[in-house]
């Protein structure tokens, strides 16, 4: 008895220091990705300015440009990676995410749709469109992939990657015919950050708080939903109304970070397996480590984004898919069980 | 039965073996390179990216697959019968459009139909070095076809581009005309900008997926340069940059020019911005919205002059 | 449902007729529309003026073509299906497409002035060198269908992060290599058809002779060892010739998606799961899907071309719910 309370201590003291860990390069991040751009504004200046601004250009370019684009480059990090964490604690699968999903994809297309049928619209109105095609993508592939016997990460890898290209294909086509630019494409296809102002950060805010408060109410119910479903039934948990809430909360993360930043990919893949890794599969501790960490990677990413064709902005879809490819690699090459 | 599926295979293969054998035997024969040309006078070799192509009296029917050859075509005043022109009519600048009347689409610049360029039984075609290279050998199959630097020509670029096509028109003497005139506008126009000159100029497309600027290495910025206007962007790699605010901010340019494309773009959103006030051009009044298919898409001579009309109209006769 | 009850060598034998037919009428079909007398007189050798021109050097070409590719890529998906044994595996999906297209960017940017023929060489080499790291990358764990499903798609998500990369690095250079990325069969011409003819010529009865070793790897690795096949070494066999069809035909037309997917599908509909028709038959859908994707790209929106790489998947996207729900209710 006295040895088991003695190892909780042991991993909470692990948690707090991981935790830490992980506010601390997302400050660092968070600090370079307003230090670093264009207009030179010194590491002092920018800690300066961020407290008290004045009147002066580089306190409006810190304000009014970098500053949102940080925040709703945290937001989407956090989201992604949150959604990422449920869906693979929802599947016990370890290769489940918004983009293997389809979720990301779907979401895209519904976007792209609205933005060329009804060229009015308000991007109020295609937080919605993300939504209904965030559910229709996950639908989608998870009936594929659930047919014949249970979900294996070969089916579910098979059938989202399937479900990923035609949607990209379908966008692409969209795309193409609407207005020529490749630009378009590519940040349909890979989304981005740059150039995000604060309205897209109001515009994220609530959805994205709802999906992460209810993510942490959710965390218990995951953690057991892990240790199978009769264990869980035998806990007196609802199972149905868990997966159920879960697909909701996994639908808004996803979906707002779509409508905002376009279907960013491989954060939701990368982050929770090495948090787990670290912390084991309580999910009350991994949903909330899941969201500092996945704010981090995509706030290094735009960072590094911006160093890909200076002075021009490159999609920081780009950078995620650099980095989080390989890892899928990692992950595949261990039969998609491990890590 | 497994034998029988396997012969009838074969036999479904053999026959088609055999049918495209027959006909790419005669298409050798039918090559007009191969047999035009050695004994008239006036055939002359055209040197281009892609290699030599002989050329024989003056070609009549013409087709561009760039927006560049047509203004060419249109100072030397030949109407070409096909144009890829995106499948609308409406990308052919105003004053080319007049000059060369009626012809015939022929698809998009990327994408041009081989089969509607034939059916025009054109004596050359002139296409774009970064977009059809790769069809060169099926269009020089239909027609003696020069590839010339078009999409990611800066301004001398085109000067040079159109000098070889004057020359395959067999329209030398009218083209050092045209390119001699071309010049003594171009100096007319570099005499109105004052020597003192010392605001810098940025070229952007602006739409709603970015502000796309165009840098001093660029046709339209090379062009403003030619006459004295100095390019906000004096780097980058890239000829095209994708911007933010940010950075036109530390550029500061003192005038844009702003080709819009779609009814709402960035810039209206960077409008509510004290940053996007504040800079030069912005506080000055010299934030001017221009055509984008004349000042980016068209680049040749009638283009050149019109967008240098358009920039010294904006910025010395308001 | 009845389809079932056909002999299979009778289904065989009316999709070849369907797809000659198919063929024949295609070559009217065009931003240059060519009346049937026409092509006629072209056949029969009758001057056709003009039309004689564009039906052998463009719509001749491409139809061939969209009968190489088509087989290439219905076998290839048929067989990856077969040794991955879900009914999800594709050329595309595994990897070998994303291969192929990532090799061809990366050398149009590396080597700007390749003459032409170098474009589809180094797709077919990207392609390999994919099939090698999926070989190293899955031995590891005794070449398992789910390892090979897995490490395809994860090569094939560090490929397409290559390809978005030189995109956005290199904008004006892969201008170029944007026609070939979507799949398109515009301006194709013989010389394509000559390089990719001796690959299908040549693999493809050679699949026809192996269709029993797919049906003994379908029944399981213990089954199959049980009697007698040397499960890795077939496996591997396999998959070098599904790579050698679907790598020959997308080095030659680009990374055209959704026919190695589709065109086995509808093939199983009709004759089964035996693979010494489901080869064959999936040979002719994949051929029969392609011809009127393509035909949908010349003809919809003259002059315009749309890549046929679109059009697969505007065709597929509905099968492929179609057949979720028919999934879902046996």
């Amino acid at each position: 008895m006295q040895h088991l309370s003695e190892q909780s201590s042991v991993v909470k003291y692990k948690m707090v220091l991981i935790f830490l860990l992980g506010i601390l390069v997302l400050i660092a991040s968070f600090i370079a990705s307003l230090s670093i751009g264009a207009y030179a504004i010194s590491f002092a200046d920018v800690l300066k300015l961020l407290f008290s601004p004045d009147e002066g250009k580089a306190a409006s370019i810190i304000h009014t440009i970098r500053l949102p684009r940080a925040l709703v480059g945290i937001i989407v990090g956090a989201c992604l990676a949150i959604a990422g964490g449920i869906m693979q604690a929802i599947t016990n699968n370890p290769l489940a995410s918004p983009q293997v999903f389809g979720v990301n994809a779907g979401a895209s297309l519904m976007v792209v749709a609205g933005v060329v049928l009804f060229p009015g619209l308000g991007s109020s109105t295609l937080v919605y469109f993300a939504f209904l095609g965030a559910a229709v993508g996950g639908a989608i592939v998870y009936s594929l992939s659930s047919t014949g016997g249970g979900m294996t990460p070969v089916k579910l890898a098979l059938a989202g990657i399937t479900v990923h290209l035609f949607l990209s294909s379908l966008i692409e086509g969209i795309v193409l015919f609407h207005e020529t630019s490749t630009e378009d494409v590519l940040f349909w296809l890979a989304g981005g950050i740059d150039g995000r102002n604060w309205a897209d950060v109001r515009l994220m805010i609530p959805w994205s708080l709802t999906g992460l408060i209810g993510a942490l109410f959710l965390g218990k119910g995951l953690t057991i939903l892990g240790l199978g479903d009769d264990v869980a039934r035998g806990l007196g948990q609802k199972i149905g109304w868990i997966r159920a809430s879960s697909a909701i909360l996994v639908i808004l993360l996803a979906g707002i970070s779509v409508a905002v930043a376009g279907p960013i990919g491989f954060i939701g893949l990368i982050i929770p397996n090495i948090v787990r890794k670290l912390m084991g599969s309580d999910y009350r501790l991994v949903l909330p480590l899941s969201a500092v960490f996945g704010a981090a990677l995509l706030t290094i990413s735009d960072v590094l984004s911006r160093f890909i064709s200076f002075p021009a902005e490159s999609p920081v879809g780009i950078v995620t898919a650099l980095l989080g490819a390989p890892f899928f690699l990692y992950l595949a090459s261990k039969g998609g069980r491990a890590a | 039965m497994k034998k029988s599926i396997v012969s009838l295979f074969m036999l479904v293969l053999v026959l088609v073996l055999s049918a495209c054998g027959g006909s790419s035997e005669d298409q050798t024969s039918e090559d007009p390179q191969a047999d035009s040309g050695e004994t008239a006078e006036d055939t002359r070799v055209i040197e281009h990216e892609m290699g030599e192509t002989e050329i024989t009296g003056q070609p009549e029917k013409v087709v561009a697959l760039e927006f560049s050859f047509v203004d060419n075509l249109a100072s030397l005043g030949v109407s070409p019968v096909g144009i890829a022109d995106d499948d609308d009519s409406e990308r052919i600048i105003e004053p080319i459009r007049e000059k060369i009347g009626d012809y015939t689409s022929v698809g998009t610049r990327k994408q041009p139909s081989l089969e509607v360029i034939s059916s025009l039984q054109p004596d050359l075609i002139i296409a774009d070095m970064k977009r059809h290279k790769d069809i060169y050998d099926q269009l020089s199959d239909i027609a003696p076809t020069i590839i010339l630097p078009s999409l990611a020509a800066d301004y001398e670029g085109i000067i040079s581009s159109f000098e070889t096509v004057s020359k395959a028109m067999g329209m030398e003497e009218k083209g050092d005309e045209v390119l001699a005139d071309h010049e003594a506008k171009m100096e007319e126009l570099r005499a109105q900008v004052p020597e003192d000159e010392e605001r810098t100029v940025l070229p952007a497309v602006v739409a709603d997926s970015g502000y796309f600027a165009h840098n001093m290495e660029s046709y339209t910025g090379s062009l403003l340069e030619s006459i004295g206007l100095k390019n906000a962007i004096q780097s980058g790699d890239e000829r095209y940059n994708k911007i933010n605010l940010e950075q036109v901010v530390e550029f500061n340019p003192d005038v844009m020019f702003h080709m819009v494309a779609g009814d709402q773009t960035v810039v209206d959103e960077w409008e509510s911005n004290d940053l996007y006030q504040n800079i030069s051009a912005v506080e000055n009044g010299e934030v001017h919205e221009v055509d984008r298919n004349m000042w980016s898409r068209f680049r040749g001579l009638i283009s050149s002059e019109k967008i240098l009309e358009d920039a010294i109209n904006y910025l010395y006769e308001e | 449902m009845s389809l079932k009850k056909m002999h299979p060598m009778t289904i065989i034998i009316s999709l070849t007729l369907l797809v000659l037919l198919g063929a024949f009428l295609s070559i009217g079909v065009g931003a240059v529309w060519i009346p049937p007398g026409s092509i006629f007189n072209y056949f029969v050798g009758v001057d056709a003026g003009g039309s004689g021109y564009i039906i052998e050097n463009f719509r001749l070409p491409r139809i061939i073509m969209s009968l190489l590719v088509g087989a290439g890529l219905g076998i290839s998906g048929a067989v990856l299906q077969g040794i991955i044994r879900n009914p999800l595996a594709s050329p595309d999906v595994i990897g070998i497409t994303k291969g192929a297209g990532f090799a061809a960017v990366a050398v149009i940017i590396l080597f700007p002035s390749l003459p032409v023929i170098g474009l589809p060489i180094a797709a077919f080499i990207g392609a390999g060198l994919v099939t090698i790291g999926l070989y190293i990358f899955a031995f590891k764990r005794g070449v398992q269908p789910a390892t090979l499903a897995l490490v395809g798609i994860a090569l094939g998500a560090i490929c397409q992060a290559g390809i978005q990369f030189l995109t956005v690095k290199f904008p004006l250079e892969t201008n170029a290599a944007l026609v070939w990325l979507t799949g398109s069969l515009w301006g194709k011409d013989w010389t394509d058809v000559w390089m990719l003819l001796p690959w299908i010529v040549i693999v493809v009865p050679i699949t026809f002779f192996l269709a029993p070793k797919l049906d003994v790897l379908s029944l399981g690795d213990d089954v199959a060892e049980g009697l007698g096949e040397p499960v890795r070494k077939a496996r591997l066999l396999l998959l070098i010739i599904a790579v050698i069809l679907a790598g020959a035909s997308v080095a030659v037309v680009g990374t055209l998606g959704f026919v190695g997917l589709i065109a086995p599908h509808i093939a199983r509909q009709l004759v089964g799961n035996k693979h010494i028709y489901l080869l064959p038959v999936s040979a002719l859908t994949g051929t029969l899907l392609l011809m009127v994707a393509d035909n949908l790209g010349r003809g919809l929106f003259p002059p315009t071309e749309v890549p046929a790489g679109i059009f697969t998947a505007v065709i597929g996207a509905p099968y492929f719910l179609f057949l979720l729900r028919k999934m879902q209710k046996s």
